[in-house]
C-alpha cells in the first residue's frame, strides 16, 4: 500500500502534494511537465471571463531567497483561451483543478461550468487574491457574497468545489462558515504585504501592494488550518510556506488532507514535489506512521 | 534590490547604448539581470561585459528601456540577479551569430579565437562589429548598406560551420529558428539564447515558458539538442496574458 496516498473530496492523490494556483500554471505544457515531474495534481492559475495582462513588472520581490511578495495582477488568457491549456495538462493523466476568479456569483458560475466542460477534476474559487480591486479578497471578505457564490457554483456543477479563503480578514471562521457549501476549504492565500526600496525611496512592486508567500507565512497558515478544521470539521487543503517534509506534516497534523506547494518551486525548483514525497516518506517510516490518512488533524485530537 | 552607480555610457548605434557599472559579483556569459527603473518598470537584460566592470547594452523599445537609455553617468542603476543559465565555454575556435541587439549577450564570449556573423537592419545598427577584427567578421544587413544583403543564413552558407568548437546564436526568435533549421542536420555544437516575454525572472509566473521549460530558469540558453525537443520553438509564443499565439513568418 502507498502510505502517501490521500484523498480530498473523493479525489485520489498519489501523494499529498499539489501545485498551488498562481505558480507555473498558466500554460498547459508547464502544468503537464510539473505533473510528470512529481506533483500529484495541479491547480491552474486563476482564470477570469476575459483576457488580462496583469500588472507591469516588477511583479515580484524576493525575500531571503525563500519567501516572496508577488503582485502578478491576475494575468490570464481568459476562459475561452484556456480550453487548450487544460487539454494539454490533462495529457499527464492526473487531476487538474481549475481556479477561477470573478466579481459576482454569476461570473463564478459561468467560469466554473466552463472549467467542468473542459474536463477539470474540481474547481477552486479564488475568494482571496489580495491585490486586485473588485476581485479576490474584496469579494471574499463579504460573507453574504461568499455564501451566494459558493452555493450558486455548487448548484451548477457536478465536480467538487473548493473555496480558497484569505487570511486578510478579521474573522476567517465567519467567512469559512459562509462558504460551508464548498466541498473543501483551501487555506491560506498570501498575506497582503509590501516592500520599499530605501535607495529609490519607492515601493518596489508596480502595484505597491502584493501577497507574501513562502516560509514567512507558514505559522499563519498552520494556525488557520488548525482553527478552521477544529471549528468546522470540513476537509482542508493546506497551503502557505510548505518547503520541507516537516512543513507538510505540520499542516496535515493541523487538519489538512493534502497540501499545495507554490513558492518552494521558486526556492527549490520543480523537483520540490519528488523531494517532499521522499522526505515525508522517510519521516513516516521513522515515526511508524502507516498512512497519511491516519494523521490528518491528529494534533487537534491530541 | 541591488544598486550600482553608472560610471560611463557608450553610444553604440543610433538606438543602442551601453551602460558601465561596478558590481563585485561573478556573472557567467549569457546570464541576465532584471533592471528596475523606479516608477517605470523592470526588464530583463543580458550582461554585455562580465569582468570587474560590468555593462548592459540596451535598445530603446518601451517605457523601461527608454528610461534606461536616458540614464547618465552618476545615475543609480537598480537591478536583481544574476539569473539564467550560462553559455558553455569551450576552447578553440568559436563562431558568434548575432542579430540586432542579440550581439550584447554574445559579447562576453569574444576572444582572439572568435569569428562572428553580425547582422542588423542597416550599417549603422551593426552592434559591436568593431570588437571583431576584420577578416574574422561577416557583416549582414537587411538593406545591403554594409556587407552581405540578406540574413545570417546567407553568411552561414559561406562558412565551414563544422570547424568550430561551438556556435553561439542570439537574436529574434524568427532568426534563431532560421539558423537552427540551417544547422540542425550539420555536425555542429550550437547554443541559442532565446528571448521571450519575461515578468518574474525566477521561474514562477510562467510568462516566458516554452514547451514546459521556463526561459528565465531552464534557459535562456538552450543547446541545439534541447531545441530539437521543443516543438513550440519558432512556432508559438505567449502574450502578456499568457495566451498562445503563432509567430508571423
Amino acid at each position: 500500500m502507498n502510505k502517501l496516498k490521500t484523498t480530498v473530496s473523493g479525489i485520489e492523490l498519489d501523494t499529498p502534494f499539489m501545485l498551488a494556483s498562481g505558480i507555473l500554471d498558466e500554460n498547459g505544457y508547464t502544468m503537464k511537465r510539473v505533473l510528470q515531474e512529481g506533483a500529484a495534481a495541479v491547480v491552474t492559475k486563476s482564470i477570469g471571463s476575459s483576457e488580462r495582462s496583469g500588472y507591469r513588472p516588477p511583479v515580484i520581490v524576493e525575500i531571503d531567497g525563500k519567501s516572496m511578495i508577488n503582485a502578478i495582477g491576475l494575468a490570464n488568457p481568459g476562459i475561452e483561451n484556456f480550453r487548450e491549456e487544460i487539454a494539454i495538462a490533462l495529457e499527464a493523466g492526473k487531476p487538474v483543478i481549475g481556479s477561477v476568479f470573478g466579481s459576482d456569483a454569476g461570473e463564478f458560475v459561468n467560469l466554473s461550468k466552463k472549467m467542468e466542460e473542459f474536463g477539470v477534476t474540481a474547481v477552486e474559487l479564488n475568494l482571496s487574491c489580495p491585490h486586485v480591486k473588485g476581485f479576490g479578497q474584496e469579494v471574499g471578505s463579504d460573507p453574504d457574497l461568499v455564501s451566494d457564490i459558493v452555493s450558486e457554483v455548487k448548484r451548477s456543477v457536478r465536480i467538487p468545489v473548493f473555496a480558497k479563503l484569505s487570511p486578510n480578514v478579521s474573522d476567517m471562521i465567519e467567512i469559512a462558515k459562509a462558504a460551508d457549501k464548498a466541498d473543501a476549504y483551501v487555506l491560506i492565500n498570501t498575506v497582503k504585504a509590501m516592500a520599499i526600496d530605501i535607495y529609490s525611496r519607492m515601493p518596489v512592486l508596480s502595484n505597491a501592494y502584493g501577497g507574501l508567500s513562502g516560509p514567512s507565512i507558514k505559522p499563519v497558515g498552520v494556525r488557520y488550518v488548525y482553527e478552521v478544521k477544529k471549528e468546522t470539521g470540513k476537509e482542508i487543503i493546506g497551503v502557505g510556506g510548505i518547503r520541507t517534509g516537516e512543513d507538510a506534516l505540520e499542516y496535515i497534523m493541523a487538519g489538512a488532507s493534502c497540501v499545495q506547494v507554490g513558492t518552494a518551486v521558486y526556492s527549490d525548483g520543480r523537483q520540490i514535489f519528488s523531494k517532499l514525497a521522499a522526505q515525508v516518506g522517510a519521516i513516516m517510516d521513522a515515526e511508524k506512521i502507516g498512512s497519511v490518512r491516519d494523521i490528518i488533524g491528529v494534533a487537534i485530537r491530541n | 534590490m541591488i544598486h550600482a552607480e553608472v560610471i560611463r555610457i557608450e553610444r553604440n548605434t543610433p538606438t543602442v547604448r551601453t551602460l558601465y557599472f561596478r558590481w563585485d559579483y561573478e556573472v557567467k556569459p549569457g546570464q541576465f539581470i532584471m533592471v528596475w527603473v523606479p516608477g517605470t518598470g523592470e526588464i530583463p537584460i543580458s550582461l554585455s561585459s562580465i569582468g570587474a566592470e560590468k555593462s548592459i547594452t540596451v535598445k530603446s523599445y518601451g517605457p523601461a528601456s527608454d528610461a534606461i537609455v536616458k540614464l547618465t553617468a552618476g545615475s543609480r542603476l537598480f537591478f536583481r540577479g544574476p539569473y539564467g543559465r550560462q553559455f558553455s565555454v569551450v576552447n578553440g575556435p568559436i563562431l558568434l551569430v548575432g542579430g540586432g541587439s542579440g550581439m550584447a549577450s554574445l559579447s562576453p564570449l569574444i576572444t582572439k579565437n572568435t569569428d562572428a556573423i553580425v547582422s542588423a537592419r542597416s550599417a549603422d545598427e551593426l552592434l559591436f562589429s568593431e570588437r571583431i577584427p576584420e577578416g574574422r567578421i561577416i557583416r549582414v544587413t537587411d538593406d545591403g548598406s554594409a556587407g552581405i544583403k540578406g540574413n545570417p543564413i546567407n553568411a552561414l552558407e559561406t562558412v565551414d560551420t563544422e570547424k568550430y568548437g561551438m556556435i553561439y546564436v542570439c537574436g529574434p526568435e524568427i532568426m534563431l529558428k532560421k539558423v537552427y533549421d540551417f544547422l540542425t542536420f550539420r555536425k555542429v555544437r550550437a547554443e541559442f539564447a532565446l528571448e521571450r516575454l519575461m515578468k518574474c525572472g525566477v521561474g514562477v509566473c510562467d510568462s516566458c515558458s516554452i514547451d514546459g521549460m521556463q526561459l528565465c530558469r531552464d534557459g535562456s540558453i538552450f543547446s541545439i539538442d534541447d531545441l530539437k525537443k521543443m516543438p513550440e520553438f519558432g512556432r508559438t509564443k505567449l502574450t502578456e496574458s499568457g495566451r498562445r499565439v503563432f509567430f508571423n513568418h
